[in-house]
């Protein structure tokens, strides 16, 4: 396989940032009650993870080791930023309802973990395709929580309604803990199935 | 030269810095006008629904919003609206909810009989519970609700209290807290409304 499906692979599957790192917890908590706000939360991400990857693969050659870390987050807070003024400017209803969360991107460990995991030590476009299916790996699992919290919580999906007036909503599926126990049992699914692949957990 | 001497280091950083916010001072200024005319569109829009005007697209908003007479009384700025057999005034309020501040507009009658909307501008409430002041439902019971003894009930929780005449609006299901926060918001809203308009109620 070559280089870049291996990585899409590893990063979408088998070394995925949220099921098997466990990073990025709080915004896979935060941000899953609505299924169009993870869309653009993870696209969010997805293009800060790709930008800064990218951006500290070109310069990595220049960064002094001490104070590499700090650069890096520097670049992060910088696309974060831009992000935040492009919502606001264009999605200002989006913008609302993401609230904090998108400032919060600049605290996602996914993004500095990739940085200084692969960033560090690659050629920029590598990188940046690193970075972007690491954002995968992540929208993925976002979205499958975001799926059935919006589901079972609101009783629609992308606002759109498909449950009946009559079904109850589950109040607990709209509040942040439903979504620490369906990040357990999608973890708990995904290591199962790897088990039984034979690939080491 | 040495990469990891202090002088470069000290350079580098500085260099880095200065370039990234360069870069987003630009980018914070080309939003600038965009991001305010959003925000204004957004609380013109706020009030119009409170004030029970309807309105189309964003040139309508301005037109129907140049309609409305900003008024100052006893030095609280007020949005005044002429019916056909009465005057409406709208101001604007912000109390602590159970998380932060909400902020919003609430429109009378002059005479303080009924209240004639209800809109929110900011709040950080519970997504799906509390969050849900501002939905349409439960905005829509503060649509001609008559208002009794100077105040507004919260009753017990419900999908929305049809009765216009009994000054009560239902709680909000699983958000018994911003549902309190909500009648005392109002409440001292109306006091408010009743000092400034020198109400006969």
């Amino acid at each position: 396989m070559s280089e870049a499906g291996s990585i899409l692979k590893d990063n979408l599957w088998s070394n995925n940032p949220i099921f098997m790192q466990v990073l990025g917890i709080c915004s896979a908590l935060a941000v899953t009650n609505l299924l169009v706000n993870t869309m653009i939360m993870a696209i969010g991400v997805i293009f800060v993870m790709a930008m800064t990857n990218l951006t500290v693969s070109i310069i990595k050659g220049l960064m002094p080791r001490k104070v590499r870390m700090m650069v890096q987050t520097l670049i992060i807070a910088f696309y974060v930023i831009i992000v935040d003024l492009l919502l606001r400017a264009y999605l200002p209803d989006i913008s609302r309802a993401l609230g904090p969360y998108v400032g919060l991107i600049i605290t996602n460990c996914i993004i500095m973990g990739r940085a200084e995991a692969f960033a560090q030590s690659n050629p920029p476009l590598i990188s940046m395709w690193d970075g972007a299916t690491s954002g995968f790996g992540y929208m993925a699992v976002l979205l499958a929580i975001a799926f059935f919290r919006e589901l079972l919580g609101f009783g629609t999906l992308f606002g759109i309604q498909v449950f009946p007036d009559a079904f109850v909503p589950w109040t607990i599926m709209v509040t942040p803990p439903s979504a620490f126990f369906l990040l357990g049992f999608i973890i708990w699914i995904g290591k199962t199935i790897m088990n039984r692949e034979g690939a080491p957990a | 030269m040495n990469k990891q001497s202090l002088i470069y280091t000290v350079i580098f950083t500085f260099l880095v810095s200065f370039v990234f916010v360069t870069v987003l001072a630009f980018a914070n200024e080309a939003t600038r006008e965009q991001v305010r005319l959003n925000q204004e569109l957004a609380r013109q829009r706020a009030i119009l629904n409170a004030l029970n005007i309807d309105y189309g697209g964003p040139e309508d908003v301005q037109a129907k919003f140049d309609g409305v007479k900003v008024v100052e009384r006893n030095g609280t700025e007020l949005y005044q609206a002429q019916k056909e057999d009465y005057l409406v005034v709208a101001k604007e309020f912000s109390g602590s909810g159970l998380w932060g501040t909400i902020r919003g507009i609430l429109a009378v009658q002059e005479d303080m009989d009924r209240t004639i909307g209800l809109e929110i501008l900011e709040h950080n409430e519970t997504p799906g519970l509390g969050g849900r002041i501002d939905e349409p439902w439960f905005k829509q019971q503060f649509r001609d609700l008559r208002i009794v003894d100077g105040t507004i009930e919260v009753g017990d929780a419900g999908e929305g209290d049809e009765d216009k005449e009994n000054g009560e609006i239902d709680a909000i299901t699983g958000a018994t807290r911003t549902s309190d926060a909500m009648r005392v918001i109002l409440s001292n809203e109306l006091s408010a409304f009743q000092s400034i308009l020198g109400g006969n109620s």
